[in-house]
């Protein structure tokens, strides 16, 4: 192929193609390539970028749709007004206990999930994989219906089943103190994302460190603790951000169980469905914003510590 | 110190962006006031170029958005395009759970012209978007004289007349009549001043009464030393729908009150309002007359008395739209109507709805919107639908005759529901607070508090209330 006078670099471009700033690619090959990711940018930038920028702006506001003329700037009282709002505390309190709660339940229970239908003895393997994913094809409002009446202290099955060994069960979504285990309970019931990227970790770990490790005379509890958990810490550590920021997103569960409200006594009154009230059912959408915002910086916080304290145990390709 | 924003640009920016925020669309809107002071020319042009007006009719923000209602409210809508050729009536029904919201999402872009019926508690979060149709009721000549003043003051807010009463819903006892044949125990009184088995008929002998109607799984009643609170299957009381709104309950057993003192800014709770939650709780807690939330949630979803299961029943005269189930047989066969007790207040209250129609002041066509509303509050049809009481008089016979001819063979004492409509609770407890929607949640946070909690101090409880309230007011000022 001859070379051209335009040609940069060690590659060669097509006959008659004009290099652009983008380096190798030529304008049509640019403006190809634009196009398509185009749809992505207008989409991003549409509905991520320009609502963030609102929120931005509406948390310097007392923006009232019902008023919208009447707004003003309040400067920094929305986040001023966040320091003596005890529904925020108690609401941020809600959403810490349960991350508590359910994080390492969650995590737990998915990585055992995993670790089963992971095992070459399980008969029926897929089976089990596919109906442990099953629950993630159904809308999570549908599912949280069909748990509201399993839960119902009076006729739901969870009771009529404990009743028949003798068991009083408790009023589960009602009790300011099983609300929170009820909505772990529903959580357990949707861990077939989180399974699923366990076993690609757990697949991923190299046969011949098992073998090593028999060898060397470890069990099957030593096999998991100095084999697996090390090999899959960069999957347990996604697992864990995702987790975590998935609880502090919690709401449509706690919204259908509490009818928005965060009943019995704010016991599932969680950061965003409070957020969801100031903002939709109070109105205080400068308010709401400004909430947002709050919840951003919490759990960029959050994510930042965990990056920081992952170097200690979480194991990467390059340290293998 | 507080800026208002300088620019109608930077206006339009957040609104732009906040409206992406809501998935709604459109611009910033006019000030209601602009609005209204400009359309008016531009309706009268309209009209008299013959252009067809175009005026859009919300629904959902109270009664109206159940589907037996709609075909109704869809023929009236008919009937009044049909008789009037240069307005275009439209019909927007909402579920009622999401009304509110999706009406304060249109209302900066895209709002519509005519918005009901709305009750009280409605109002307070939408009231000041209301045209004052006042001058259009002078200058119509629109007969306001077959409706009792009272109920016309209840729409006049701040000097403006925001609406024409329509529909009234007073309060009284549904009771399950089976269940007191059964209980062999004579049926509540159904007329004001009329004795019980001798006795004044007080919220004391109510209680002595629904103890004799609550009876557990093995049929003792509650009086029995052998009842058992934990397995009730027959309540002798409830007070459905009410839910957990402590304001409610409040006015059904203690009367009228406030939770705003007379300055209009201090919170407080009124004595007979602490002993109308006493009675409230007691009951559920102490006596087990009163079904708690769980119970209720088993009770017919909710619809305690139409379980069969409740023998008293304190609910609005809406309620006759849900006394049977949509489908299969009736557990409730035989029932009636009795009138309210008298509370400790020494007096009857019967807790009050009220619904109306209003316009929107950010109309472009008020003439026309008046029209509409001027139909609509005279169509009894819809009353009927929206099972309320006309406000307009000479309608209730008819009214009363249409329910009689659904319920019939039972002859229900509706000489009741008229009786109670003269001791309506005032103020109303769907009446203003400061920061309305904020210490409404916060009432109904209580509420839901000692519904679904034993052994609580009552009068602590409602102490710390009263300071919760009070932040959420000063908050507001």
């Amino acid at each position: 192929m001859a070379m051209t006078p335009h040609t940069t670099g060690s590659a060669a471009l097509p006959i008659g193609a004009v290099p652009t700033r983008w380096g190798r690619l030529t304008s049509r090959e640019s403006l190809t390539g634009l196009a398509f990711v185009a749809p992505f940018i207008i989409g991003f930038v549409v509905f991520s970028a320009l609502p963030m920028i609102a929120s931005l702006v509406l948390s310097f506001t007392d923006f009232d749709p019902r008023r919208a003329d009447e707004t003003r700037f309040i400067g920094l009282d929305n986040y001023a007004r966040m320091l003596r709002d005890p529904v925020l505390l108690q609401s941020l309190w809600v959403t810490v206990r349960f991350a508590l709660l359910v994080v390492p339940l969650t995590l737990g229970f998915a990585l055992a999930v995993a670790l089963l239908v992971n095992n070459t003895l399980l008969f029926g393997r897929s089976v089990f994989r596919t109906l442990f994913y099953m629950p993630m094809q159904i809308p999570i409002v549908a599912s949280t219906i069909v748990w509201i009446g399993v839960l119902n202290a009076q006729n739901g099955w969870l009771n009529y089943g404990l009743g028949a060994v003798g068991i009083d069960g408790p009023n589960w979504l009602q009790s300011a103190t099983w609300v929170g285990p009820s909505l772990a309970l529903m959580g357990l019931w949707g861990i077939g994302n989180m399974m699923l990227i366990f076993l690609a970790g757990l697949q991923s770990v190299p046969t011949e460190l098992y073998d090593a490790a028999r060898v060397d005379g470890a069990g099957v509890w030593g096999r998991f603790r100095h084999v697996t958990l090390p090999m899959i810490s960069p999957v347990l550590f996604y697992n864990l951000i995702i987790a975590l920021i998935a609880t502090f997103q919690y709401f449509t569960q706690a919204y259908v169980v509490s009818n928005g409200r965060g009943d019995p006594d704010r016991a599932t009154l969680f950061f965003n469905l409070n957020l969801f009230r100031e903002a939709f059912t109070f109105f205080n959408m400068g308010y709401a914003s400004a909430l947002a915002w709050l919840l951003f910086v919490i759990v960029l916080g959050l994510t930042i510590v965990l990056f920081r304290t992952a170097g200690s145990w979480v194991f990467e390709g390059s340290e293998r | 110190m507080y800026r208002p924003i300088g620019t109608r640009r930077s206006l339009g920016v957040m609104g732009a962006g906040f409206v992406l925020f809501l998935a709604a669309c459109g611009t910033q809107g006019t000030s209601p006031s602009e609005a209204a002071e400009s359309s008016e020319p531009e309706a009268s042009a309209s009209a008299a170029s013959g252009e067809v007006v175009e005026i859009e009719w919300f629904v959902g923000l109270g009664t109206g958005e159940n589907e037996e209602q709609i075909p109704t409210e869809e023929a009236v809508v008919a009937a009044f395009n049909e008789a009037n050729p240069n307005i275009h009536l439209t019909l927007t029904v909402v579920d009622n759970t999401e009304a509110a919201t999706t009406l304060a999402a249109r209302l900066p872009s895209d709002p519509p012209d005519i918005i009901g019926p709305i009750g009280i508690r409605g109002l307070q979060s939408f009231g000041d978007q209301l045209l004052d149709i006042g001058p259009y009721i002078e200058s119509s000549g629109v007969d306001l004289s077959e409706i009792p003043q009272a109920l016309i003051d209840v729409y006049n807010v701040d000097g403006k007349q925001i609406g024409i009463p329509m529909a009234v819903y007073p309060s009284f006892i549904y009771y399950n009549k089976s269940l007191f044949d059964e209980a062999q125990l004579a049926y509540p009184p159904h007329e004001v001043g009329e004795q019980y088995e001798g006795q004044d008929w007080t919220w004391e002998v109510l209680r002595d009464l629904a103890l004799q109607l609550t009876v557990d799984a093995n049929g003792n009643d509650a009086t029995s030393a052998e009842f058992d609170p934990e397995n009730v299957e027959v309540y002798g009381l409830d007070a459905q729908f009410t839910e957990n709104d402590t304001r409610a309950w409040s006015t059904i057993f203690g009367g009228s009150g406030s939770v705003v003192a007379d300055d209009g800014s201090t919170a407080q709770w009124p004595d007979n309002w602490r002993h109308g939650l006493q009675f409230f709780y007691d009951g559920i807690w102490v006596d087990h007359i009163i079904p708690n939330q769980t119970a209720v949630q088993a009770l017919a979803d909710g619809n305690t008395f139409q379980s069969g299961l409740v023998a008293m029943d304190v609910v609005h005269q809406w309620y006759t739209c849900c006394v049977y189930p949509g489908e299969g047989d009736p557990p409730v066969t035989d029932w009636d109507i009795a009138v309210l007790p008298v509370g400790p207040d020494g007096v009857i209250t019967s807790k009050l709805h009220a619904d109306t129609i209003g316009i929107l002041d950010s109309t472009e066509h008020p003439d026309e919107a008046f029209e509409v509303l001027r139909f609509l509050a005279a169509s009894p049809e819809l009353t009927q639908v929206w099972g309320a009481l006309p406000a307009i008089e000479n309608q209730r016979d008819a009214f009363f005759a249409g329910l009689d001819e659904r319920f019939t063979p039972l002859e229900i004492d509706w000489n009741v529901s008229t009786q109670m409509l003269e001791y309506p609770d005032n103020p109303s407890h769907e009446a203003f607070m400061p920061s309305f929607d904020e210490a409404d949640s916060a009432n109904k946070d209580f509420g839901s508090r000692l519904w679904n909690t034993a052994g609580l101090d009552l009068a602590a409880e409602i102490d710390a209330h009263v300071q919760l309230l009070q932040g959420i007011f000063d908050e507001g000022t």
